[in-house]
């Protein structure tokens, strides 16, 4: 065992020791007061087995699976560190031995997608290091059958760029967590969009580090839920450097017995100054049995920033509906119509346009579902 | 067409229409004129079906059939249009979108086939042109940031679009300024037919200056208190209701 994979085993080892110590999440931790991770697990517990695993990887993109041998030095120095050093990203840190990394080299502007495909159960880690002006789309599916948690790290270098289109598709009964960590250098931009149509209890937990000059977040996401899926959307970005910019817009459908989270902090440190945050979280329920929490949360410690945010949780519009149906369009096609409308200004902010279709195409077709009647 | 007989309506407990009867043949305008709060456009809901309105008593007939259980897309189907007095904004559905949506929706309910895009789309254009509505705000979100004009424009051009047996205008003159009116006015005139009744629900005259009604009902407390030809519009408007409803008393 070389000097820089023992580096790597202390920090699992230490991760292991956290997750010891705090045990799992209960809901009278604040930031788990809506999903309760350890009813929904039971006695089962995590497996510690890695789910399977199936990638694409473009052209110049370097990949490390962690199966003994040297360590590169850009593994060395991230694999945990960016994560958030809670109890999801601690749990994929320590039980994850096999992790995957990627590195996109300085300069590499990469037109075909990183494929990622996850399915099955247990802990997976990722790391991926984006090098300094290089870019990458990132696309992940994610389809979890049993108890599932992710890990992702992202480094972005200065002036870096990553796009991600994460969509899951759980089993109904899966226990589905993620946890992703971004940490942008100066001039560098993540955009991520996320598409859930939740399961017996989902969380993606999302942490920004705008840590460089001029680094930018742009966060969106739909949900579209039925049946009694729980699928929470757990944000903390935080505005570490002058003249960041972060913007926020999740839109939730909720019918049956569902419920949507979503609880997004912002915190605008101190020295921060010129930042700029904005934050959208809306919900439409359906029926009179669907939930959604939605918590926003300023922490503003600089001067000069502008901070604007929003939630707002409602029914279908009833003037909206009559008008259609008035114009001979069906209660159950202008439901939907204006369900994909008010869906559809999330759906935008995906830039590459096939995989907005995808992503399109998914929601679409979870709208009947989430139409359905609670039983 | 249309035969209304002895209709209560109710709406959040309260007593609305307390008896209103009206008769309305093929071909026919009739202006619908009263006060604030006489019932207008409660009327225009129930006959357009919207939720939240109960009869009690009486009931509406058109083309022979009763339409009080039938669901407001199906009334559309059967060819009664209601044009709004404050059409709502939809944003996240175009304009052309919701046409060629409401459009093949009407069709498919009677058995027709529907028209593809580019036939709904020359089909529109057709029309829009008389009514000054241009490709640019078909494209845009329905109804959104559209002036109180272009929305009444664009509920005429629905009315022109779906051709239908029985048209209800409620207060469509008002937020209008005078070159609007006579632009809708113009285009409601453009579709006066033989097999066609409108139902014209007016606060003022002004508008019946342009479209003019063969019969006038004035509406009072929920009823009908007095009707007569278009002269009686000319005559509410210089004695107003208070005068007017003295004299039917």
């Amino acid at each position: 065992m070389n000097a820089s994979s023992a580096a790597l085993d202390l920090r699992r080892a230490e991760a292991a020791e956290r997750v010891r110590t705090r045990g799992l999440p209960h809901r009278r931790i604040e930031d788990w007061k809506y999903t309760d991770l350890r009813a929904a697990l039971g006695d089962g517990g995590f497996d510690r087995a890695s789910p399977v695993g199936a990638i694409k990887l473009p052209r110049g993109v370097e990949q490390y699976i962690n199966v003994g041998g040297v360590v590169p030095r850009w593994v060395e120095t991230y694999y945990g560190k960016v994560a958030p050093q809670d109890f999801l990203s601690d749990a994929s840190l320590a039980f994850d031995k096999n992790f995957f990394a990627f590195r996109v080299p300085s300069g590499l502007q990469v037109s075909e997608p990183l494929d990622f495909e996850l399915s099955g159960y247990g802990q997976s880690h990722v790391l991926i290091v984006v090098e300094a002006g290089a870019s990458v789309l990132l696309k992940e599916y994610i389809k979890a059958d049993g108890a599932m948690n992710m890990g992702l790290e992202i480094v972005l270098d200065e002036g870096a760029a990553l796009r991600q289109v994460w969509r899951s598709a759980h089993d109904e009964g899966a226990v589905a967590m993620a946890n992703i960590a971004v940490k942008a250098a100066a001039g560098a931009v993540y955009r991520g969009h996320y598409m859930t149509t939740g399961s017996k209890l989902s969380r993606t937990e999302i942490h920004i580090a705008l840590e460089g000059e001029g680094s930018e977040a742009h966060l969106s996401g739909i949900g579209v839920l039925g049946g009694s899926a729980h699928a929470d959307v757990t944000t903390h970005v935080e505005h570490v450097a002058g003249k960041t910019q972060s913007t926020q817009l999740f839109k939730n459908v909720a019918g049956g017995k569902s419920r949507a989270v979503y609880q997004g902090r912002i915190t605008v440190h101190e020295g921060a100054n010129g930042s700029d945050s904005r934050q959208t979280a809306k919900a439409i329920l359906l029926g009179g049995r669907a939930e959604a929490d939605l918590k926003p949360e300023l922490l503003i410690f600089a001067d000069d920033v502008k901070c604007a945010h929003g939630a707002a949780v409602g029914d279908l519009d009833a003037e909206s509906l009559f008008y259609l149906r008035s114009r001979g369009v069906s209660e159950a096609e202008a439901r939907n119509l204006l369900l994909r409308a008010f869906l559809e200004e999330a759906a935008q902010e995906i830039e590459d346009e096939t995989l907005r279709a995808e992503i399109w195409l998914a929601a679409e077709a979870a709208l009947p579902r989430a139409m359905e009647d609670a039983p | 067409m249309l035969e209304i007989e002895n209709l209560h309506v109710t709406a959040d407990g309260k007593h609305i229409l307390k008896g209103l009867s009206l008769s309305l043949g093929a071909g026919e305008v009739h202006a619908i004129m009263g006060p604030n709060g006489s019932g207008k456009s409660t009327l225009s809901y129930v006959l357009a079906g919207r939720e939240g309105y109960e009869i009690t008593e009486g009931r509406i007939l058109y083309q022979g059939e009763d339409l009080t259980a039938m669901k407001p897309e199906e009334r559309a189907a059967k060819g009664i249009f209601l044009a709004m007095q404050y059409p709502v904004e939809i944003p996240g559905v175009t304009t052309m979108n919701f046409l060629k949506t409401a459009l093949n929706a009407q069709r498919r309910a009677r058995g027709e086939s529907e028209y593809d895009a580019m036939s709904v789309l020359k089909l529109v254009r057709q029309k829009a042109a008389a009514l000054k509505i241009g490709e640019e705000m078909l494209r845009r979100a329905l109804n959104v940031g559209f002036s109180g004009g272009e929305k009444k424009r664009l509920e005429i051009l629905q009315m022109a679009l779906f051709e239908p047996r029985l048209a209800i205008l409620d207060e469509t003159d008002s937020g209008l300024d005078i070159d609007a009116l006579k632009l809708v006015a113009e285009g409601v005139n453009e579709l006066r037919a033989p097999d066609r009744a409108m139902l014209v629900i007016t606060h003022y005259q002004r508008l019946l200056a342009y479209i003019v009604p063969d019969r006038v009902h004035v509406l009072a407390d929920g009823r009908i208190v007095k009707e007569g030809g278009k002269e009686l519009a000319e005559e509410l408007e210089a004695g107003g209701y208070a005068e007017v409803l003295k004299g039917a008393a």
